[in-house]
């Protein structure tokens, strides 16, 4: 095969029709972009999974209190998840690493002009084992903190990010998008003043500062924006009530760290036996264990990734009908220089195979236009654009590259079959 | 080199059938300068396509070097006509997006000759028809003339045995006609065997056998 002379020819050709061919490759440059980004994507994801396993350790179990609805109150046998569990999940399983029982409401902030809606979250020092990740700004609860229930608390600053992408700079300017509490935590300095939490005031100890958001492996959502001791917590922000009596120790959940991956499955067998016959057979608990809750949110993004990636696959077959029609157009209009090729002793083979080869350099065009693109196009737009671009590897650029080029070939082959399958003395007569 | 025995050529079908060629018998042997002649619509032009293994006839065989080329398959057919046969056309047939050394160079890509013979061998060809400083020249850019010139070397770029000729003079005017005939001549004497369908006397003049048609047959033949 004239490969050398084919692709020369069809350098020439692309090159006197450029707006034809830009047409014809540039839906399959936006299917490459796509497929890049969700290339990108998938792997910057199953990236940040294993920095989240490694931080918060393979053994966790989330205890959740179940919400209960309307009409379906408890009959008061149980008193729901309470600080009491936690302690007796404690004394029959001492080999965990972590319990770490939470009391999560709602409360208004208040200081000086400042009011704000925001998420309060009852905690004990057992919280500090794992998704440690800040560093801390005056200085963290202490044991007599919680012994007394001291109305102390802890403000999480956000981290922010590094590199904001700038259209969400903008937007931010613009509508004022962003976190009104975010905000005032970095404004203003706050360690040692009092503020007010709904009609209680509290005094600000310290300032949690988290890794910049772009960093953060802890991709599961935001935590609470202020913590305070779990004792002060149940004794002010309590609501809880079972069967007419109010429930002092009330929890909302617990997190628990079995400290090994192996030892699961055992735990939550027994933690389950436990709060049954705690809660006197009352389901009123979401047992579930971390390596669930992270594959659920695995398969949502993959879901989501598969959804980018069929668009990115019909913009290559939208990009393939264009190069069809670009090939048909071209053979139509090089009928003459095809009858020539074939007087002077090309064959067939010849034939299909030169405008196969076109084809296939506007699909590897267009997914170097794509490349480029999808790289600018993640650099500029993504979240965190510089991992994503160094979540990719070599591989997936020949791969996008590839299915391009693949494109060019299969929506080529049929006109090009039809162009050489033209009658020499017909096709020379061809003006 | 050429036997011909009873071609027929058939165009149409049913209702629409006319036959172009209705037995057309001759020989060509090797060396000789032969030329057709008739009026226009004979059949000279379908003849040459038989001959130049561009179309098949519909009946008839067609000896080329002592084989029968007229039954080949489409692959083998092409074979033959790019390495034994070069074609010169009246309307020259360049790719006007090639200069003229990549015209020349272009039989020779199919052939799978290396780019670096390729080019030194169309070079040579354009020398030897004359046209030393035109290479880099597309057709656009060149006269009549010179285009028929580049088909020339085109036509003998993988050193044919036999060069056929549709009224190559055709569109040219009768002095730069004269340039070429002198180059059939000399390509004559030196050893190619050449058909050419003419209307002018002139170039049938030179050819040592001429084939009068009409009516799609051979009316007469002349040999000198
Ligand atoms: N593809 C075709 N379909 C039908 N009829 C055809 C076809 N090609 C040629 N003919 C007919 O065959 C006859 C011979 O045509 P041909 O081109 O061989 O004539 P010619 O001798 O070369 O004429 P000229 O001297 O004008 O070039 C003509 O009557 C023409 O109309
Ligand atoms: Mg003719």
């Amino acid at each position: 095969m004239m490969i050398v002379e084919s692709i020369r020819t069809g350098a020439i050709e692309i090159w006197s029709h450029k707006t034809r061919s830009f047409l014809s490759f540039a839906a399959i440059a936006f299917g490459v972009a796509a497929i890049l980004y969700t290339f990108a994507h998938v792997n910057e994801m199953q990236k940040r999974t294993r920095e989240t396993f490694e931080l918060a350790g393979p053994g966790r179990i989330n205890i959740n209190k179940k919400r209960q609805r309307g009409g379906e109150e408890s009959p008061g046998l149980s008193k729901g998840l309470t600080s009491g569990d936690a302690v007796v999940i404690k004394k029959a399983l001492p080999n965990l690493y972590m319990v770490s029982p939470h009391l999560s409401t709602w409360a208004e902030i208040q200081y000086q002009s400042f009011r704000e809606h925001i998420s309060v979250k009852g905690i004990n020092l057992e919280w500090k084992k794992r998704n440690w990740l800040y560093t801390v700004k005056g200085r963290f609860f202490n044991q007599y903190d919680i012994d007394t229930a001291a109305r102390v608390c802890i403000l999480n600053e956000p981290g922010g990010w590094i590199e904001k992408p700038w259209w969400m700079r903008r937007a931010k300017k613009r509508w004022g998008w962003g976190n009104k509490f975010d905000e005032w935590v970095k404004r203003v300095e706050l360690v040692g003043r009092k503020i007010k939490l709904n009609d209680q005031i509290f005094t600000v100890i310290g300032i949690l500062k988290n890794p910049p958001q772009d960093k953060d492996p802890r991709w599961i959502g935001r935590d609470a924006s202020v913590l305070i001791p779990l004792s002060t917590a149940q004794r002010y922000f309590n609501d809880q009530q079972r069967g007419g009596a109010y429930v002092p120790d009330a929890l909302s959940d617990i997190v628990i760290d079995t400290g090994d991956e192996n030892t699961v499955d055992t735990a939550m067998q027994r933690i389950k036996n436990i709060l049954t016959v705690r809660h006197r057979g009352e389901e009123d608990f979401d047992l579930s264990d971390w390596r669930e809750v992270v594959s659920q949110r695995l398969s949502r993004q993959k879901e989501q990734a598969i959804q980018i990636l069929s668009v990115g696959i019909v913009a290559i077959l939208a990009g393939g009908v264009g190069i069809m029609n670009v090939t048909l157009a071209t053979i139509f209009s090089r009928i003459k220089e095809i009858g020539v090729r074939r007087a002077v002793g090309a064959t067939r083979m010849d034939i299909l195979s030169q405008f196969v080869t076109e084809a296939m350099m506007l699909g590897a065009l267009g997914g170097i236009a794509g490349i480029a693109m999808g790289l600018v196009g993640i650099e500029k737009l993504a979240r965190d654009g510089a991992d994503k671009l160094e979540a990719l590897l070599i591989w997936h650029y020949l791969a996008t590259l590839g299915i391009s080029v693949f494109a060019g070939f299969i929506f080529s082959i049929f006109p090009a079959y039809q162009a050489s399958k033209l009658d020499v003395v017909e096709a020379l007569r061809n003006e | 080199m050429i036997h011909l025995d009873n071609i027929t050529k058939n165009y149409g079908s049913g209702e629409t059938e006319f036959q172009a060629l209705k037995g057309v018998s001759f020989e060509v042997p090797q060396g000789e300068y032969a030329a057709i002649m008739g009026p226009s619509g004979c059949g000279k032009s379908t003849l040459l396509n038989i001959l130049g293994l561009m179309d098949g006839p519909t009946t008839g065989t067609y000896r080329l070097g002592g084989d029968r080329v007229d039954d080949l398959s489409d692959e083998l057919r092409t074979g033959v006509r790019r390495d034994q046969l070069g074609f010169v056309f009246q309307s020259f047939n360049l790719l006007p997006r090639m200069t003229a050394v990549g015209n020349v160079a272009l039989p020779m890509g199919y052939s799978r000759i290396g780019t670096e013979e390729r080019l030194a061998r169309a070079n040579k060809l354009l020398k030897r028809v004359g046209l030393i400083n035109r290479g880099s020249h597309t057709p656009l850019e060149l006269s009549g003339g010179e285009r028929q010139r580049v088909g020339i070397a085109r036509a003998l770029a993988n050193k044919p045995d036999l060069l056929l000729a549709d009224e190559p003079t055709g569109n040219l005017d009768s002095k730069t006609a004269v340039g070429i005939m002198n180059l059939f001549k000399e390509l004559n004497a030196e050893g190619m065997t050449i058909l050419v369908v003419t209307h002018d006397r002139a170039v049938a003049d030179q050819a040592d056998h001429v084939i009068h048609m009409m009516d799609g047959l051979v009316r007469e033949e002349e040999r000198r």
